[in-house]
C-alpha cells in the first residue's frame, strides 16, 4: 500500500477518486436510460444485514456478471441510510431511486425492469405511511427532506471498507490542515468557537475538556473513544462505526494532536457490535497502511496509534471512569471524582485522558475543515450543531435521523417519523435511555436541546428516542428501566445497589394493585435520595424514569393504586383479559364469546346483562375501546366484540329470551334521577335491583337521552331502544316524561333521599361567526333531535356540516336521508384527527358525503335573509396543542366561498345546568357539574352527578359506567356508610363458561367476519338500519377466533 | 471443578486438554505483558471453548499472575462471560426498550412455552441455550432475536418454531 506522506499526495488521491461519485450524486432520473454508468448501493448496515441484504448483494453481483453488465454497472455496499425498518435498502443512480424491503427474489425484476428498461419497480419504492403514495426519489421522501445529515453524510454514500472513498469525499483533509496549518491551540480554539458539546449524553463542551487535558502536567496522555453505546434503543454510534469509521479515526488523531503528548488512543466498542468492531478494525489497519496512523503522519513528526478494546457486556462501562477501569483490565467499577480523567491521576493508567463519544469524534474533522461558523450555523444558542437520533418503538418510519438541535420533538415524531402505526394514539417519547425520562403529549413543541429536555425532567442522553403509544403503561416503563439499571449496577455504592431494588419493589406492588398512596410518596423520596447520593451517573440518573413518569403521568399511577386498573392494559397482575379490563363496565367479554361459540346464547345474554343493561344499544353504537386492545390483532385482526354482543342481544329479542334478575326487598329510601339517558338508566337499573324505588325525571317527551334524540334511526332503531328501556322499567323504575326539574333542592325536600343528576350535554357550542343567527343555521344536536322526534325539518339541497365528531357525521348522514342533494363536511384539522368512529366516517363517504379538511368557516353568507353560502378559510397546521394534534391556524388571504343553503354546526356540546339553582352544587367551566372524581358526589350531601353533565361529552359506555358508579355511591350513602372510590356491584349469578383454550386450527390467521350492510343506494333514501346483525353461523365463526386471554393470564 | 477436568480429557481424548492449554498460553504470550490484558484473554479463551471452564480460569490466573479471586471477580462482573456451557446455538433475545415496546416479552414467553427455555437455561439436548441481551443495535427491526450471531428481526411468536427448526 502506498503511504500518503504529504498533503499534495492526499490531494492527488482525492482528485483521482472523486469522479466516481458523480453518478451517485446524479439525482436526475430522466438521464437514466442514456447514462454511461449506473451505480447500485446496497446497504450493509446492521439493520439491513439482519433483513438479508448480504444475499441481495450477492444476487446482484451474480446477475451483473452473468448478464455481462459489469462495465456499465457498479455495485457497492454502504453504511446505514437510516430507514432501517424498511430494509434491505437499495439505491440506484442516476435518479436516486430508493427501493425498500428488497429480497434476493426481487433482484431479477429490478435488473430487467429498471436497469435494462429504465422503468422503476413501483411496488418496491417507499410509500408514504399515511397516504400510501409511492415516492421513488430519495430526496422527495419527507423522512429525509427534513433532516440535516452532517454526521451521517457519508453513511449510505461511500463504501465504508474503502479508505479511498473516504479520501475522495475529503477525508483526512482536516487532519492534514490541522497538522500543517494550525497549532494545537488553534485547533482547540476552533472547536471552542464551534460550541460542540459532547454527544454521549452529558453535553459537556468538548473544547473545554480537551483544554483541561492539554494543560495537565504529564508527558503521556490518552484519547479514548467511547463506543459502548449501551442505551437500549440507541444505535447511532454503531452506524457511524460501520458506515463511516475513518471519520472517528481522523477525529481522534486531530484530538490527539490538539492535546499534545498523546501517542496512543483506545476505541472501546461494546461486544454486542461485532460488525462495528470488524469494520473499525479494518479501517484502522487501512489507516496504518496509508500512513494516517503510526509514526510521521503526513510527513510531520506527529505519531499516533489506535487500539480497539472490545467490551464484555456491562452497561456501566459506558460511564467514563468505569470504561477506563475496564481497559485497565479490572471490574468496571466507576471511580470517585475528583480526580477527573482529564487530571493527573484520574485518567487511563493514571494519565490525563479525554473520553469522547463516537459522534463527537466523527464530527470533529468536519468542524476543522468546514469551520466553526459552518457547524454553528444550525442549532440553538446553547446547543449548536446537529445530532443523530434513533427513532424507534411505535413509529412508522423507524430508523436513524439527524436534525439540527432545537427541532421540536413533535416534528421528529410526526413529520419525520411519519406518526404512530395503525392509527394509535401517541402517548410519550422516551428519551435518554435508562437515565432519561418521558416527554408526554403536552410537550410536543419542546425543542430537542440539552436545556429544554432537562427542564422537563429527562436528559438528551445519546439520542435514543423510543416512541410509545396508548398500549404502553408508564408504570411498566419505569419498572422496565429499573430492572435494567438494577442488573447493570456495579454494586459499589449503597444508594444504587440497595436503593434501586427497593424502588423496583414498590413499583411491582403498584403494578399488582397492592400499593397505597403512601407508597408513592416513599417512592419519590427514595428516588430523590438515590439521585443525590450515588457515586456515578448510572445510580444518579437511575431514578429519572421513575420521577419523570410520576411527574407527567401521576394519574396513571393513581389509577393503578386507587382503582386497581391499568389504563393501558399492560400490568398483568391486575387483570385477565385486556378487553374486559379496558371496558368501562368490565364486561366479561371472553365469557360471552365462549358461550356464543358453544351455542349457549341465552347464557351469553344473561352474562352480558349482568354488567351492561343496554347491550342491544351498545352493540350498535359503542366506540368499542375493547377492540383496540384485543390480542388477536397480533395474529390478524381484532375480534368483532361489538358485533358479537349485538348478535346476542338481537337473538334474545327475537327468541323471547328475557333477563329477569332477582330484585332485593324494597327499601324505604327513594331516589330521584334527572335524565333518562344511558347514565340515568344504568343507575336506575342498579338501584332498582337493590330494592330502592327510583323515579327518573325526563324533560323531553321520550326517554333515552342522546340515544333517542341524537343518534339517528339508521344506527339505532327506536324499537330496539324502547325494548331495552322497557327492561329497566320492568324492575319497577318509574320514568316521568315531559317532566323538567326546576330545582334540585325541591326534590330533596319533597320525598327523595338522594338525587343523581344525569342530564347530559344537549346544548351545542356556537362557532361565533357572523351570520350564525340566520334561519337554516342549526346546531347539530338540535337538528338531530328534531329529526329523531319525527318533527318536520326542512333540509336544504346543499348542506354544509361543520365539525369532525360523531354529531357531525350523524348530521351529515341524516341530512342526506332527509333529501339533501349534496352534503359536505368541513373539518378544521386532518382526517386522522377526526374524533368520529372510523366506521361511521367510512359509511358517510360511501353514501356520498364529501369531506373537506384543513378548512373552517369565517362567515355565513346570506341573500334575502336566507343562507346562501359559506365563506371558509384554509388552515395550516401550527404548533402542537395539549392533545398532541397540531393547532390549525388560518392562512391569511385564503378565504373562499362555497354555496350552501343550510349550515349545521357540530363543533361541541355543553350542558344546560340552569335548573341546578342550589349554590352548593358547583358548576365549573364548560357547564360541567363539579364532582369528586371517583365517588361522583357533589358538594351537596345526597346529590350526585355523572355522565356528560359531570365529565363533559364522552361515550355511551362511559355514561353507563358512570351510572353504575353513582348507584354504588348512592347505596353507600343511603346505608350510612363511607363513600368509596371503588364501584361496588355484587350479586352476580355465576354462569358456567368453558375453560377450553382455542385449538391450533382456530389460532391460524383468518379474516375477521364482516357484518353485512344494506346497499348504499337503499341507505341514502331511508332511515332503515344500515348494518345488519350477524347470522348465527357468522357469529359462531367469529367467536371461534377469540384467544381466551382470560385463561392464559394468571392461569 | 474436577468433573470438568475429567470430561475434557475423556470426551475428546487424551492430549486434547494439553493442546487447548497450550493455545491459551499462546494467547497470553501474545499480549506481550500489556497491562489490562486479562479481559481480552478471557474473551479469546471463551471464544475457544464456548464458555470458561474452571481449569482454564486457573491457568489464566496462574500465567498472568493475577489472584484467582480477582479473575473470578472480573468474570462475574461482565455479562458476556459464562462459567457454564452454552448450547450449540445461543439464542439471544433482545430486551432493549424498543424491542420491549414492540413485544419482546412475547418471544420469551413463547420460548418458554415451546421449548421450556428460561433465560440462562439450556435445552435438554444442548442444542439451544437462551440469554437476554440489552440491545443488539438493530432497533429498526424490533423485536429482535439473534441465533448464533444471525440477527432475526420483526420476530412473531407464531413463527418461532420455523426459525428454530432451521438450526439443526
Amino acid at each position: 500500500m502506498v503511504i500518503i506522506s504529504s498533503v499534495k499526495e492526499l490531494e492527488e488521491l482525492k482528485k483521482s477518486v472523486a469522479p466516481r461519485f458523480r453518478v451517485r450524486e446524479d439525482t436526475d432520473f430522466t438521464r437514466f436510460k442514456s447514462a454511461p454508468e449506473i451505480n447500485i448501493r446496497v446497504c450493509r448496515g446492521s439493520g439491513c444485514t439482519g433483513s438479508g441484504s448480504e444475499k441481495v448483494s450477492q444476487t446482484f453481483e451474480e446477475a451483473i456478471t452473468e448478464r455481462k453488465l459489469s462495465d456499465r454497472v457498479t455495485m457497492i455496499g454502504t453504511g446505514c441510510h437510516g430507514l432501517c425498518e424498511m430494509g434491505p435498502i437499495v439505491l440506484i443512480n442516476p435518479g436516486d431511486t430508493l427501493y425498500t424491503r428488497v429480497k434476493a427474489e426481487d433482484v431479477e425484476e429490478i435488473i430487467k425492469s429498471h436497469l435494462l428498461n429504465g422503468r422503476i419497480v413501483e411496488r418496491l419504492v417507499y410509500h408514504d405511511p399515511v397516504s400510501g403514495k409511492p415516492i421513488p426519489n430519495y430526496s422527495d421522501i419527507t423522512f429525509y427532506l427534513r433532516q440535516e445529515r452532517r454526521v451521517l453524510h457519508n453513511n449510505g454514500f461511500i463504501d465504508p471498507w474503502s479508505i479511498e472513498e473516504y479520501i475522495g469525499r475529503g477525508g483526512y483533509q482536516a487532519l492534514a490542515k490541522a497538522l500543517t496549518q494550525m497549532t494545537p491551540d488553534e485547533v482547540i480554539a476552533e472547536m471552542k468557537k464551534a460550541g460542540l458539546r459532547g454527544r454521549g449524553g452529558a453535553g459537556f463542551p468538548t473544547a473545554t475538556k480537551w483544554g483541561f487535558v492539554r494543560s495537565a502536567q504529564a508527558d503521556e496522555k490518552y484519547v479514548v473513544c467511547n463506543g459502548d453505546e449501551g442505551d437500549p434503543g440507541a444505535y447511532m454510534n454503531r452506524s457511524v462505526l460501520e458506515g463511516n469509521p475513518h471519520s472517528v479515526i481522523e477525529g481522534m488523531a486531530i484530538g490527539a494532536y490538539a492535546i499534545g503528548n498523546v501517542r496512543q488512543g483506545y476505541a472501546y466498542v461494546r461486544a454486542e457490535y461485532p460488525l462495528a468492531i470488524e469494520t473499525l478494525s479494518h479501517a484502522i489497519r487501512q489507516a496504518r497502511e496509508h500512513g494516517f496512523l503510526g509514526k510521521n503522519i503526513l510527513g510531520t513528526d506527529f505519531e499516533f496509534f489506535i487500539d480497539i478494546f472490545p467490551g464484555a457486556g456491562a452497561f456501566v462501562c459506558g460511564e467514563e471512569t468505569a470504561l477506563l477501569t475496564s481497559i485497565e483490565g479490572k471490574r468496571g467499577n466507576p471511580r470517585q471524582r475528583p480526580p477527573f480523567p482529564a487530571n493527573v491521576g484520574g485518567g487511563l493508567f493514571g494519565k490525563p485522558t479525554t473520553i469522547n463519544n463516537v459522534e463527537t469524534w466523527s464530527i470533529t474533522p468536519q468542524i476543522i475543515l468546514g469551520g466553526a461558523d459552518w457547524f454553528a450555523s444550525v442549532g440553538t444558542e446553547n446547543s449548536k450543531g446537529t445530532k443523530t437520533f434513533s427513532l424507534v418503538g411505535k413509529i412508522n418510519n423507524t430508523g436513524l435521523v439527524e436534525v439540527p438541535l432545537g427541532t421540536p420533538i413533535g416534528e421528529l415524531v410526526f413529520d419525520i417519523g411519519g406518526g404512530i402505526p395503525q392509527g394509535k394514539k401517541f402517548k410519550a417519547v422516551q428519551i435518554g435511555g435508562p437515565s432519561g425520562g418521558v416527554i408526554p403529549v403536552e410537550h410536543l413543541n419542546t425543542p430537542v436541546d440539552y436545556e429544554s429536555v432537562t427542564a422537563l425532567g429527562a436528559i438528551m442522553g445519546s439520542g435514543g428516542l423510543v416512541v410509545m403509544d396508548e398500549d404502553s403503561c408508564m408504570v411498566d416503563v419505569a419498572k422496565f428501566f429499573l430492572e435494567f439499571t438494577k442488573d447493570e449496577s456495579c454494586g459499589k455504592c449503597t444508594p444504587c445497589r440497595t436503593g434501586i431494588p427497593k424502588m423496583l419493589q414498590i413499583l411491582k406492588k403498584i403494578s399488582q394493585g397492592k400499593a397505597t398512596l403512601k407508597d408513592l410518596d416513599v417512592l419519590e423520596e427514595l428516588a430523590e435520595m438515590i439521585a443525590s447520593a450515588s457515586l456515578c451517573g448510572l445510580g444518579q440518573t437511575s431514578p429519572n424514569p421513575v420521577l419523570s413518569t410520576i411527574r407527567h403521568f401521576r394519574e396513571e399511577y393513581e389509577t393503578h393504586i386507587i382503582d386497581k386498573k391499568c389504563p393501558a392494559s399492560v400490568c398483568q397482575g391486575l387483570f385477565r383479559a385486556p378487553c374486559q379490563h379496558t371496558c368501562p363496565v368490565e364486561l366479561d367479554i371472553p365469557g360471552y364469546i365462549s358461550l356464543i361459540k358453544d351455542g349457549k346464547f341465552a347464557e351469553a345474554y344473561y352474562l352480558i346483562k349482568q354488567r351492561n343493561p343496554l347491550p342491544a344499544v351498545c352493540g350498535r353504537v359503542c366506540n368499542h375501546p375493547c377492540e383496540f386492545k384485543c390480542n388477536r390483532a397480533q395474529i390478524d385482526e381484532p375480534i368483532a366484540i361489538r358485533d358479537l354482543r349485538r348478535f346476542v342481544a338481537d337473538y334474545a329479542f327475537s327468541n323471547g329470551i328475557r333477563y329477569a334478575p332477582e330484585v332485593k326487598k324494597q327499601k324505604a329510601e327513594r331516589v330521584a334521577i334527572i335524565g333518562a339517558g344511558p347514565a340515568g338508566l344504568s343507575a336506575a337499573w342498579d338501584l332498582a335491583l337493590e330494592g330502592y324505588p327510583v323515579t327518573i325525571f325526563e324533560a323531553l317527551s321520550v326517554a333515552g337521552g342522546m340515544l333517542a334524540v341524537a343518534i339517528p334511526e339508521y344506527r339505532l332503531p327506536k324499537s330496539i331502544l324502547k325494548r331495552e328501556i322497557e327492561d329497566v322499567e320492568s324492575l319497577g323504575v318509574e320514568i316521568k316524561l315531559n317532566a323538567r326539574v326546576d330545582d334540585v333542592e325541591s326534590l330533596l325536600s319533597d320525598c327523595y333521599d338522594a338525587v343523581f343528576i344525569a342530564s347530559g350535554a344537549h346544548q351545542g357550542v356556537k362557532m361565533d361567526v357572523p351570520g350564525e343567527d340566520l334561519d337554516s343555521v342549526y346546531d347539530a344536536i338540535e337538528f338531530l333531535r328534531e329529526v329523531n322526534l319525527g318533527r318536520k325539518v326542512s333540509v336544504g339541497s346543499k348542506v354544509a356540516v361543520i365539525g369532525g365528531g360523531n354529531s357531525a357525521v350523524d348530521s351529515a348522514r341524516a341530512a342526506l336521508r332527509k333529501g339533501a342533494r349534496e352534503v359536505h363536511i368541513f373539518y378544521r384539522r386532518e382526517r386522522g384527527d377526526m374524533p368520529a368512529i372510523a366506521e361511521e366516517i367510512r359509511a358517510a363517504e360511501e353514501e356520498g358525503v364529501h369531506l373537506h379538511f384543513l378548512t373552517a368557516p369565517s362567515r355565513i353568507l346570506a341573500s334575502d335573509g336566507r343562507v346562501s353560502g359559506l365563506e371558509l378559510t384554509r388552515m395550516k397546521l401550527g404548533e402542537f396543542d395539549r392533545s398532541g394534534r397540531r393547532t390549525p391556524q388560518p392562512i391569511a388571504g385564503s378565504e373562499y366561498v362555497v354555496d350552501a343553503d343550510m349550515v349545521i354546526e357540530a363543533v361541541g356540546q355543553r350542558s344546560d345546568t340552569s335548573f341546578i339553582k342550589d349554590a352548593q352544587i358547583q358548576v365549573g367551566r364548560g357547564g360541567v357539574v363539579t364532582v369528586e372524581r371517583r365517588t361522583l358526589a357533589t358538594w351537596r350531601q345526597g346529590v350526585f352527578a355523572g355522565g356528560d353533565v359531570a365529565s363533559g361529552p364522552k361515550t355511551v359506555i362511559e355514561a353507563i359506567a358512570a351510572g353504575q358508579r353513582a348507584a354504588s355511591s348512592i347505596r353507600r350513602y343511603l346505608q350510612g356508610r363511607e363513600l368509596s372510590p371503588l364501584v361496588e356491584r355484587d350479586g352476580y349469578e355465576p354462569i358456567a363458561v368453558s375453560s377450553m383454550l382455542p385449538s391450533d386450527e382456530e389460532t391460524k390467521e383468518r379474516a375477521r367476519v364482516k357484518a353485512s350492510e344494506i346497499n348504499v343506494g337503499l341507505r341514502k333514501t331511508s332511515f332503515k338500519e344500515v348494518s345488519l346483525t350477524y347470522r348465527l353461523e357468522e357469529a359462531q365463526e367469529e367467536a371461534s377466533r377469540c384467544l381466551r386471554c382470560d385463561l392464559e393470564v394468571g392461569g | 471443578m474436577e468433573a470438568a477436568e475429567v470430561s475434557l480429557r475423556e470426551d475428546r481424548g487424551v492430549g486434547y486438554a494439553g493442546r487447548v492449554f497450550r493455545e491459551i498460553q499462546d494467547i497470553i504470550s501474545d499480549t506481550e505483558g500489556k497491562s489490562g490484558a486479562v479481559i481480552r484473554v478471557l474473551q479469546q479463551a471463551q471464544g475457544l471453548f464456548g464458555y470458561l471452564p474452571a481449569p482454564v480460569i486457573k491457568t489464566i490466573s496462574r500465567d498472568l499472575k493475577i489472584p484467582l479471586s480477582e479473575v473470578y471477580g472480573i468474570i462475574s462482573f461482565y455479562h458476556f462471560f459464562s462459567t457454564v456451557p452454552k448450547g450449540k446455538y445461543v439464542i439471544q433475545v433482545c430486551m432493549g426498550t424498543s424491542c420491549y415496546v414492540k413485544g419482546g416479552q412475547r418471544i420469551l414467553d413463547a420460548l418458554k412455552k415451546e421449548r421450556g427455555l428460561d433465560p440462562g437455561g439450556i435445552t435438554a439436548d444442548s442444542r439451544f441455550s437462551l440469554e437476554t441481551v440489552r440491545c443488539l443495535g438493530a432497533c429498526g427491526l424490533s423485536p429482535v432475536m439473534a441465533i448464533a450471531g444471525d440477527v432475526h428481526g420483526k420476530v412473531k411468536a407464531s413463527r418461532l418454531n420455523d426459525i428454530l427448526d432451521s438450526y439443526k
